[in-house]
Order: structure tokens, then C-alpha cells, then sequence
């Protein structure tokens, strides 16, 4: 039975029928279509689990449509479902249909309800392509769609310009980086010629290398992650990207689509486990944006601002555990920040909601008697990104730490180092959103805090839902599900006895976070605001991002807008074709205006023309016969 | 040169007399009297060669011909008196509605 | 040379000679008259060839009804206008340029036999007069054979009398 084609093609359905039927069939045949198929999906997923189980962990593969035939190469439309896909696809459709059921009770009252729940199902639709894809044609197909998709979604209210332009700067930035996803993927065709993951992994990890730098490869295709899992350099549209609805934010910018570049390194482990240059960039670069961006998210202000930052942060953790090899723990980070990130992000669209609008953490506090559940939700979530025992964020980011350190593919205690120092920060700035959010004394609006109340059930019970699956997810252990497809790497044996000690680390870590976060905030924003007048140009750096949006504006944004403007606009197109266009015309112009002389209108001079052609007519026939 | 030739050569001259008239010529009435000689011109080629044939047709042909160009005058003159009324002149060089 | 190709001899020169009279004279009345001598010139050289009946034609025809016309109009209109102060128009020299090339370029055809060649010249000689042009065997046999071509020609001419008047009146009426 073609399962897998049916979980994809169910929320497609499901984009067509809320967006050609929706507006006219009302708000109830949208929910029941858009919450209902992704559900159906969700089921199906289970039921092909199942099925994967029973088939002695051999992958389901189903060929759905031959899409070209070029040559004797032909690029199918096939779908391929091992324990890796299992999870994501769980991961996707699970938290997915959470998030769709939340959005029933956020978006009850715009007026473009049908539109989001078509872009919605869409997105679902693009994600699962992205997952289930057995080709990287089909990946990129996917890839590419949750691009627009989040485009549609950041940008769904585009009557405000600023939410237009933020839902642009997502696409370009991702764009940016799919150039190098395309480079990587040529390669790979170039020397391979084939695009199957499982025939690109086997090629790698054969006896004979390709004809292909694998580094190469693997740092383009990195690229095009960084884009998409906005890691640096491509990391600034992920913070404008909050301007979308707030479940938005925790479907795309939290749960699955930043997700994606973590899942396509760790699907071509086969490639990656011969490049250990790409592999030692991808762990760089993955721990130096875990660090950057929580020294921004300290000192964000805006409730959703610090959670996209802290997005960022956590997935250079992931970034951080496929650089030491270890890519099954990336996948169990993947399926534990799922679950409490999402939460987080719904909670803070409760807060939103309870507050009518307001998303600024300094206008907020006292709220966790008023909204209770959406406060001990909040709470639990929190703690588990803050890595405490045993909730879900402490089993997977202390495997993190610990292959960082041990690895034998890359491991180093500077890489550890540094995590742990941006595991302190997460610590304390995720307390910190908590405290000055729900613990402090009020500092609303007077009108603000007549109307707080708490949220609908349609919306309290998925953060319940996620709240329980943050505390138990953890004891999943999904990396060792995963080793059959993705080996753990071997740690250092001199290392092993520190083994122990670094979790106790860990988790001193993470309450001393706890309680900096305790100390500096109880009682408000005063010692805040005394800490920041002390060190004002730190604090003025990081409240400006590093100024990396204002460096790009001017090395490559003006430059850019300066040559289009100068060079293509006013050279190129005004005077060369423009001008060669009126250039033309006016010559055509001014020969007709020469032609013309020749009638003047005088009967005698037409008559001299026609005796003119006959006397050449004459001559020409006498000369030749 | 024997008679065939000479004609023949007398006809091409007397027409292209009358062409050369036509052209040069500003008098409208001048310009109708040297289309007059073009056609006398073609006449005697006619005669010439119908003469020599021996047959009828020839000559009926020539008939046919004078009656044209009778047909033909009889038009062709009130037509320049109407232009040359409109001009209140006879100069062929007033008309120039087609320049351009 | 015999008396009649002198004779011929002599009208076509004074044929000629009207032509070039023509192009050359400012009164249109001259112009006129010298039309009339090459007509007349020209019936002479059609009696000459035996065409008796064609040269009362061109006499009665052409000279009694279209010259007279022409003369009759010449003297109706005030003939002293610019076109007689000033013969020739503007592509006078063009015209008599492109005559004397399309001269030479007849000269320099016939001359080297691209017109016609020595053989087919020779097919050309002299032909017996044929009788039946005198006006009375024309006549008969016209108006037997060719009596349709008769009665069409009198629709023709008439078809030319009533374009005059309609030309006539419409260039009245609009004149006011």
C-alpha cells in the first residue's frame, strides 16, 4: 500500500482544499480539513513505523512518479523511510498537528483564516517531501518549498510592510545558501550520477572514493544548511522571521524547517564521515553561533526575540554534534528541542494572547497566578532547555557535551569548553524570560492587566501535551535507535572516566544559570538596568545583534542596490537598450524623412523615375540576352 | 535602311519625343498634345505592322485605336480644364498634393 | 531609291521634325500646329504604304476632331500664365540626359544585333500591298466581321460623352 506517498499527499490535499474552498466554506470546514488530514497523516506515520519495525529494519522504499528521463538517467519521485525518516516524520507530523490544533484557537478571530490553514498544510506538505525524499532532487524539492512556504507564512500579514520585508529577507537569505545545496548537489551528480541518498552514502563509505574532494561536497551542501538552519553567516533572518503568527514561529522557526539542515547532514553521515575538514568547519561554526547567539538573546527584550536566538543557539548545538560525528545525538537534540522549544513558543503566544499584543518582557511579570497552566507549561520547558535532570534537554545536550569533548572524530576540550559556557547562558537567559515574564511584580499596562486571561483549551492543551513530552521525551533514548543507520563515534579512551563527572558538570552548570538568572532579576528590572549602565558598550553590542545586519547592509546590501541602480538600471538598461531601441527608431525616423524627398509630388519628376526604370530595365535585358 | 526599319526606328523616335515632352513640359494642354504624338507613334507601329501582315484585324485594330484616343481626349481635356481652374493657372508644377 | 521611299523618306523627316517643333515652341498654339503637320505627315506615310483607309482616319480623326478639340481649348484659356514664360519644368536637363543614354543605349543594341539579328532583320522586307484596306473591301468586311467591336466602340464613345458632362457639371456644381 503506497503509505508513504499518502502521508505526503494528504496535507497537499489539504492546502488545495483550503485554498481554493476554504474562504467559501467557512471557519469549521477549514479546521476539520486543516487539523483533520495532518492528524490522518500523524496515523499513517505510526502505522508505516509499524511496518518498519516488522521488516527487520530494512527501509520501506515506494516509488511514487518518474519524474524526467534524461538519457539513461531517470529522476524519480521516490520515497525512502528508515529509522531516521521514521523520526522525523514523527517529529513533523506529531508536533505538527499539535501546532495546527494551538493555531484553531490563536488565529480564531483574522480574517484570513482559511489562507494561513492552506499555507499551513502546505508547509507540511513541502517538509514531508524534504524527510521522505530518496533523492536529494526530491530533498530540494522540499527544501525549496519550505523556503516559500516560510516566506508565506512570515510574511502572512503583508499589509505591514515590516512583515513583508521580513518574510522577504527569510527567502533571500535562504536562497543565499541554497546556491551552494545546488553546487554540492552537481558534484555529487558529476561524479556519482545518481542522486539517492542511500546509494550516495554507500558510494562514499565504499572501497573506492568517487572522484569527488568529499570536503568539498560536504561543505557546499553545509552552505545551503547554514541557510536554512540560520546558522552563521546566514543566520539574520530568523529573529525578523518572528514578525509571523506565533505558531508560525513554532512549527518552522523552532520544531521542523530549521531542523532541515541538521537532517541533511545527518542523512549523508556516510559523506561526512570521510570529510573530516567539512566535519571540523560544521562543528566550528556550529559552536561559535551556539555562543553568539546567547549572548544576544541576554539581553533581547522582546519574549519571541530571545526565543529565536535561543532557537539559533540550540541548533549550533546540533551543528556542534554532527561536526564530532556524533549524529544520532544531533537527531536526539533535533526530538527533544522539538518538543520543549514548541512549547516554549506556543507559551509565549499564550502570553501574547492573554495580553492582547504585548510582547515586550519589560511591560510583562506577574502572570503566573493569572495564567496558571500556560505558566507551569512555560516552566517545565524551560527547565528542560535549561538541561535539568530529567527532563528532556538534560539527557540530550549532556550526550552533546560529551561527544564534543571524547570524540574520536573531532572531539576537543575547547569545543566543549565553549558549549558549556553557552549551556550557562541558556541557563540563564532562558530563567531570565521566565522570571521577568511570570514571576516579578507586575509591570503592565493598567489595561493590559484588566483583560489577562487565561487561553482557550484548544490552546492550553497542546502546551500541556508538549509540557509532558519535554519531561518524559528524554528517556527515548533515539540515538542508540538510530545507531543501525548512524554509528556513534568512538571516544577517546583516555577520556572515558571524565564521563561521569561532565554530566555532574552539566547539570551544576545549569542551576548555577538558575540562580544568576534568580539573583540578578527577583525583584524586577533594577539590578538589570544597574548592571547594564556599568557596562554599557557590551550591553549596546549585544542589544545590536554584533551589528552583522548593518555590516551586510553595507558591504554587500548598498554596494548591490549602488550597481543595480548605477550600473544595470542607468547604463545598461536606460542607455544601451533603451538607447539603442530609440537609437534605432530615430534612425528609422530620420531615413524616411531623407527617403521622402524623393516625392515631391511633382507629376514630371514620377514621370522621369518611370522612364529612369525602364531604361534600366533595357539595358540590364541587353546586356544579358 | 529599307521601310520596315525606318518606320519602326520613326516610331520609337516620335514616342520617345513625346515622353521627352510630357516630361519637360509645363503646359498641361502642351503635355496632353505630347502624349497625343507618344500615341501616333505606337499607331504607326501598329499600321506598320499590320500593313505587312495583310490581314483585316490590322487595320480594324487601328480603328479601334482612333476611337480610344478620341474617347480619350474628349475626358482628358475638360479634366485638366477643371484642374486649371482650380489653380487658375496651366502649370503642371502647381500640383503637388503628393509630396511627402 | 524609288519615288515612293523618297516620298516616305521625306514625311518622316517632317514627322520628325513637328516632334522636335513641339518640344521647343512656347505658344501652345504653335505646339498645336506642329502637331497637326506631324499627324498629317504621318497620314501621308500611311497613303504612301496603301493604307488608304487608316490615313482618312488619322486625317479625319485625329486631326479633324481631336486636334480641333485641342485648338478650341487653347484658345479658350488664357494660355500666358507661368507655364508660358517659363517652357520646361524642373527635370528638364535629368530628362534630356536620360533621353541621350537611352539613345545611345538603342544605338549601341541595334548597332551589335541584340535587338535583332541580321537573320531575323531579313524576314523583314517588303510586302505586297494588300487590297482589301481600300475603304470600300474595309468597310464591307468590317462591318461583316467586326460589327460587334462597331457597336461597342459607340458605347465607348458614349460612355465618354456622358463622363465629359459629369465631369462638367460636378466641377460646376462644386464651383458653386
Amino acid at each position: 500500500m503506497n503509505l508513504l506517498t499518502l502521508i505526503v499527499v494528504l496535507p497537499l490535499t489539504g492546502f488545495l482544499l483550503n485554498g481554493l474552498l476554504g474562504p467559501r466554506l467557512g471557519k469549521s470546514f477549514v479546521t476539520v480539513v486543516g487539523c483533520g488530514l495532518p492528524v490522518l497523516a500523524f496515523l499513517a506515520t505510526i502505522r508505516a513505523f509499524g511496518q518498519l519495525d516488522g521488516a527487520a529494519g530494512l527501509a520501506l522504499v515506494e516509488s511514487a512518479y518518474t519524474w524526467a528521463v534524461v538519457g539513461d538517467f531517470s529522476f524519480d519521485i521516490a520515497f525512502y523511510f528508515d529509522r531516521l525518516s521514521a523520526l522525523m516524520t514523527l517529529i513533523v507530523t506529531g508536533v505538527g498537528s499539535l501546532i495546527h490544533i494551538y493555531s484553531t484557537g490563536y488565529m480564531k478571530d483574522d480574517p484570513s483564516y482559511a489562507r494561513y490553514f492552506a499555507y499551513l498544510n502546505l508547509f507540511l506538505f513541502f517538509m514531508l517531501l524534504l524527510v521522505l525524499g530518496r533523492s536529494l532532487l526530491v530533498c530540494f524539492v522540499g527544501w525549496e518549498g519550505v523556503g516559500l512556504a516560510s516566506y508565506l507564512l512570515i510574511g502572512f500579514w503583508f499589509e505591514d510592510p515590516a512583515k513583508a520585508a521580513a518574510g522577504k529577507k527569510a527567502f533571500i537569505t535562504n536562497r543565499v545558501g541554497d546556491a551552494g545545496f545546488l553546487l554540492g548537489m552537481f558534484l555529487i551528480y558529476y561524479a556519482l550520477g545518481t542522486l539517492d541518498f542511500d546509494a550516495v552514502n554507500a558510494a562514499f563509505q565504499g572501497p573506492v572514493p568517487p572522484a569527488v574532494s568529499a570536503s568539498l561536497v560536504g561543505v557546499l551542501l553545509f552552505i545551503g544548511a547554514t541557510g536554512k538552519s540560520a546558522q552563521i553567516p546566514l543566520h539574520v533572518w530568523l529573529p525578523d522571521a518572528m514578525a509571523g503568527p506565533t505558531p508560525v514561529s513554532a512549527l518552522i522557526h523552532a520544531a521542523t524547517m530549521v531542523t532541515a539542515g541538521v537532517y541533511l547532514v545527518a542523512r549523508l553521515n556516510g559523506l561526512y564521515l570521510v570529510a573530516p575538514e567539512a566535519s571540523q568547519l560544521i562543528a566550528g561554526i556550529g559552536v561559535a553561533t551556539a555562543f553568539f547567539a546567547a549572548t544576544i538573546a541576554v539581553v533581547q527584550t522582546d519574549i519571541k526575540k530571545v526565543l529565536a536566538y535561543s532557537t539559533i543557539s540550540q541548533l549550533g548545538f546540533m551543528f556542534l554534534a554532527l561536526g564530532v560525528g556524533a549524529y544520532g545525538v544531533a537527531v536526539f537534540h533535533v526530538y527533544t528541542h522539538a518538543f520543549f522549544k514548541a512549547c516554549l513558543f506556543l507559551g509565549a503566544g499564550s502570553v501574547i494572547h492573554a495580553l492582547g499584543g504585548e510582547q515586550d518582557i519589560r511591560k510583562m511579570g506577574g502572570l503566573a497566578r493569572r495564567i496558571p497552566v500556560t505558566f507551569v507549561t512555560f516552566a517545565v520547558a524551560t527547565a528542560a532547555i535549561a538541561g535539568l535532570p530529567p527532563l528532556a534537554g538534560f539527557f540530550s545536550k549532556d550526550e552533546i557535551l560529551w561527544y564534543a569533548f571524547a570524540s574520536e572524530r573531532g572531539g576537543s576540550p575547547l569545543l566543549w569548553a565553549v558549549a558549556s559556557v553557552t549551556a550557562l547562558l541558556t541557563a540563564f537567559y532562558m530563567f531570565r524570560l521566565l522570571i521577568l515574564t511570570f514571576l516579578t511584580p507586575s509591570r503592565m499596562d493598567h489595561e493590559t492587566e484588566h483583560h489577562v486571561h487565561e487561553s482557550p483549551w484548544s490552546m492550553t492543551s497542546v502546551l500541556v501535551v508538549l509540557a509532558v513530552l519535554s519531561a518524559i521525551g528524554g528517556f527515548f533514548h533515539v540515538y542508540l535507535f538510530l545507531e543501525p543507520v548512524m554509528p556513534l563515534p568512538e571516544t577517546a579512551h583516555a577520556l572515558e572516566h571524565l564521563e561521569w563527572p561532565l554530566i555532574i558538570l552539566a547539570v551544576v552548570i545549569g542551576l548555577a544559570g538558575l540562580a544568576a538568572a534568580v539573583y540578578v532579576y527577583r525583584g524586577g528590572l533594577d539590578r538589570a538596568e544597574r548592571l547594564e549602565r556599568r557596562f554599557p558598550g557590551l550591553h549596546r553590542l549585544l542589544s545590536g545583534k554584533y551589528y552583522i545586519d548593518e555590516l551586510y547592509e553595507a558591504v554587500l546590501g548598498r554596494p548591490l542596490h549602488w550597481i543595480s541602480e548605477r550600473v544595470f538600471l542607468g547604463l545598461g538598461d536606460r542607455r544601451l537598450i533603451d538607447g539603442s531601441l530609440h537609437g534605432l527608431a530615430s534612425l528609422a525616423q530620420r531615413a524616411a524623412g531623407r527617403l521622402s524627398s524623393v516625392e515631391t509630388g511633382q507629376l514630371q519628376q514620377y514621370l522621369w523615375l518611370a522612364l529612369m526604370g525602364i531604361v534600366a530595365l533595357l539595358a540590364w535585358m541587353w546586356r544579358h540576352g | 535602311m529599307d521601310r520596315t526599319q525606318l518606320l519602326l526606328w520613326l516610331s520609337f523616335a516620335l514616342f520617345s519625343l513625346g515622353f521627352v515632352g510630357v516630361m519637360i513640359r509645363r503646359n498641361a494642354l502642351v503635355m496632353l498634345m505630347c502624349m497625343e504624338l507618344m500615341l501616333n507613334g505606337v499607331i504607326l507601329s501598329l499600321v506598320t505592322f499590320a500593313e505587312r501582315s495583310a490581314m483585316l484585324s490590322g487595320a480594324v485594330l487601328v480603328f479601334l485605336v482612333f476611337v480610344v484616343a478620341a474617347a480619350e481626349i474628349a475626358i482628358a481635356i475638360p479634366i485638366v480644364l477643371l484642374l486649371a481652374r482650380r489653380r487658375r493657372t496651366l502649370d503642371v508644377g502647381a500640383w503637388s498634393e503628393l509630396r511627402g | 531609291m524609288s519615288g515612293t521611299d523618297l516620298l516616305l523618306w521625306f514625311f518622316a523627316a517632317a514627322a520628325l521634325g513637328g516632334g522636335v517643333l513641339m518640344l521647343v515652341a512656347r505658344h501652345p498654339m504653335r505646339v498645336a500646329l506642329a502637331l497637326i503637320s506631324s499627324m498629317i505627315s504621318l497620314a501621308g506615310i500611311y497613303a504612301v504604304l496603301g493604307v488608304h483607309v487608316i490615313a482618312v482616319f488619322q486625317v479625319l480623326i485625329y486631326v479633324g476632331a481631336v486636334m480641333v478639340f485641342m485648338v478650341y481649348v487653347i484658345m479658350l484659356l488664357d494660355v500666358r500664365d507661368p507655364s508660358f514664360l517659363e517652357r520646361y519644368g524642373r527635370v528638364v536637363v535629368p530628362a534630356v540626359a536620360l533621353a541621350a543614354v537611352l539613345a545611345a543605349a538603342l544605338a549601341v543594341a541595334a548597332g551589335s544585333g541584340r535587338i535583332m539579328t541580321a537573320e531575323e532583320l531579313a524576314l523583314f522586307h517588303d510586302a505586297p500591298v494588300a487590297t482589301s484596306f481600300g475603304v470600300q473591301p474595309f468597310s464591307a468586311e468590317f462591318l461583316d466581321q467586326y460589327w460587334l467591336h462597331f457597336e461597342l466602340t459607340s458605347v465607348l464613345l458614349l460612355a465618354a460623352v456622358v463622363a465629359a458632362i459629369a465631369v462638367i457639371r460636378t466641377g460646376r456644381r462644386r464651383d458653386g
